[in-house]
């Protein structure tokens, strides 16, 4: 037990330290029904890497970082202007578009670079079994200040995601927290896609915030559910993944997607069901 | 807190080393060797899979520990694990396997490594600054490389050391005995080209007089691309070349497309030892030679 936890310990740190402020933009985004958007822009973010590697930068140099960074702003003003109230073109559908040409992109890249393909599956299922304690608190100091953020502009942002046409009749600049809500939730997706990969990072988002809602309406509730089952799931994944000699993201995925089986049979036994 | 814990566990997960020796081998070519020299006298674990990419090994919790674990890390060297070695030694924090410890077996050193660019470029693709590192291909390499681990190993459990010398010498003496048969196996073909996947082979081309200059990557590690790939079926056909190898990882397929425009043969190259019937180095280096032989035969 003391071996497990010497060796999974930043794994663990970076699961319950980190996925704090990924449940609460989950909540948001599963309400504004844009649940692809953070693959989108990993993808985005990851396009900007590519072009780093391309330029020789390495992938974890500050040149590379801020490439990622910079891309990441240009996506988040492309959603800012993509979100329309036609219901004849869903803003999901151009996510969806953004992921796959920005994905094709990359390859395009990187098929000139020696390391593309490493690079690729990294974005995709990261190292969180070997995160460094420097990637940890550095990110974690980024997530304290954007958490600080969003919870001195909380009533803006949850207005814009929860009440848009209210916040729009109260004159606030819908466009201009968009695109602060976009960038910000950007710059959270791809400190963690460097640590956790993408489908750790969607998982975190969005599985924790599908189990709050079907356990609960009001908000500061669903921020305890989420936040527990992040928790839970965190510590069953890390802990089959040394048992089991299992990859580390891949088991932690699978235990948040075994709690979402577990909300899903509680929900079914609640009063007033969703389901 | 990070040191707090360090104090109370390290000495826990360091407890004083029973009988026999824990030696990692971060590839199967490697751990190979040290099983010949080794044998029962050592515990032996292995990292990479015989399949896998030995440029990109995933990560699995288990490594750590047996990293933390080990008396003896077996690395090639030359920047082969460079991509995930690394953080892998950092997460096991074993003051054992630092560099310069006689823990820490570089197979690399004494070995003699071609391809040793004079410039470093990326444009070039992914290579090594210290040289090409598939030595192991060439089995008087494998030589060098047992005798410096028999050495270590010797130093580090003096008990075993005559143990450790007696299997050297099996091994060198076998390995003598074979390389003349495999010499004489290959005579006839002396000097034909093979075309590889990745430039992976020249260590083994280099010792039985193959030439290997064509590769379906245009540079290595990257992708091969339409334009270069039928500038290889004009080069095999100008030149007459007919077997083409291809190992676990790599696109058979590419291989394949290739080989049926040239009516040439598929060669499957096992990167390592430890596929069926090649556990051993010696039975992957006669399996190599072997099936290279009968490919020629067929193509004649």
């Amino acid at each position: 037990m003391l071996e497990a936890l010497e060796i999974m310990l930043w794994p663990l740190l970076a699961c319950l330290l980190l996925p704090g402020l990924l449940v609460y933009l989950g909540l948001h985004i599963v309400q504004r029904e844009i649940i692809f958007v953070d693959l989108a822009l990993a993808q985005v973010a990851a396009l900007g890497t590519c072009l780093g590697i391309l330029m020789h930068y390495e992938a974890s140099s500050w040149e590379s970082y801020l490439l990622s960074l910079a891309f990441t702003f240009v996506g988040a003003g492309i959603f800012t202007l993509t979100r329309t109230k036609s219901h004849r073109v869903p803003q999901e559908a151009l996510i969806g578009i953004v992921y796959v040409v920005t994905a094709a992109l990359g390859i395009l890249l990187l098929s000139r670079s020696p390391e593309g393909n490493e690079e690729l599956r990294r974005t995709l299922i990261g190292e969180v079994l070997l995160v460094t304690p420097q990637q940890v608190l550095r990110t974690f100091a980024l997530y304290v200040v954007i958490g600080c953020i969003h919870w001195f502009a909380r009533k803006k942002f949850l207005a814009i995601s929860f009440e848009p046409e209210r916040a729009a009749a109260e004159g606030l600049s819908i466009r201009w927290w968009d695109f602060v809500f976009y960038a910000l939730f950007g710059w959270v997706v791809t400190s963690f896609v460097q640590i956790g990969g993408v489908l750790l990072v969607f998982s975190f988002l969005i599985v924790p915030a599908v189990c709050a809602n079907f356990l609960a309406e009001r908000q500061g509730i669903k921020l305890l559910i989420g936040w527990a089952t992040a928790t839970v799931a965190s510590v069953a994944g890390l802990y089959a993944s040394y048992v089991l000699d299992l990859p580390t993201g891949a088991a932690i995925v699978c235990a948040l997607g075994l709690a979402l089986i577990l909300a899903l049979l509680a929900a079914s036994f609640r009063p007033g069901k969703v389901l | 807190m990070k040191s707090y814990l360090r104090f109370i566990l390290i000495p826990l997960l360091a407890a004083p080393a029973l009988a026999k020796l824990n030696v990692v081998a971060t590839t199967p070519d490697l751990g190979a060797i040290a099983h010949a020299i080794g044998g029962d006298q050592i515990e032996l674990a292995t990292l990479a899979k015989p399949t896998e990419d030995p440029h990109f090994v995933d990560a699995k919790p288990s490594f750590i520990v047996k990293l933390n674990h080990a008396d003896v890390l077996l690395e090639g060297g030359a920047e082969l694990e460079a991509g995930w070695l690394t953080p892998l030694l950092e997460g096991a924090r074993n003051p054992r396997l630092e560099a310069g410890k006689p823990g820490r077996v570089s197979a690399a050193e004494g070995v003699a490594l071609l391809e040793v660019p004079t410039a470093l470029d990326r444009s070039q693709g992914d290579i090594h600054a210290s040289g090409n590192p598939h030595y192991l291909a060439d089995p008087l390499n494998a030589k060098i490389v047992a005798a410096h681990l028999a050495r270590t190993l010797a130093e580090l459990d003096e008990k075993s050391a005559p143990a450790f010398q007696a299997s050297l010498k099996k091994f060198d003496d076998e390995l003598e005995a074979k390389l003349a048969e495999w010499q004489k196996l290959v005579a006839p073909y002396a000097g034909r080209p093979l075309v590889t996947y990745h430039n992976y082979w020249i260590y083994f081309g280099r010792r039985f007089n193959w030439p290997m200059e064509l590769f379906l990557e245009p540079k290595p590690g990257i992708p091969p691309t339409p334009a270069h790939l039928a500038s290889v079926i004009g080069k095999m056909k100008a030149g007459n070349l007919k077997l083409v190898t291809v190992q676990p990882y790599q696109n058979r397929k590419t291989a394949e497309t290739v080989a049926s425009h040239t009516d040439a043969l598929v060669l499957d190259f096992p990167s390592f030892p430890g596929g069926k019937g090649t556990e051993g180095y010696l039975e992957w280096m006669d399996f190599l030679v072997k099936s290279t032989v009968a490919g020629f035969e067929k193509t004649h």
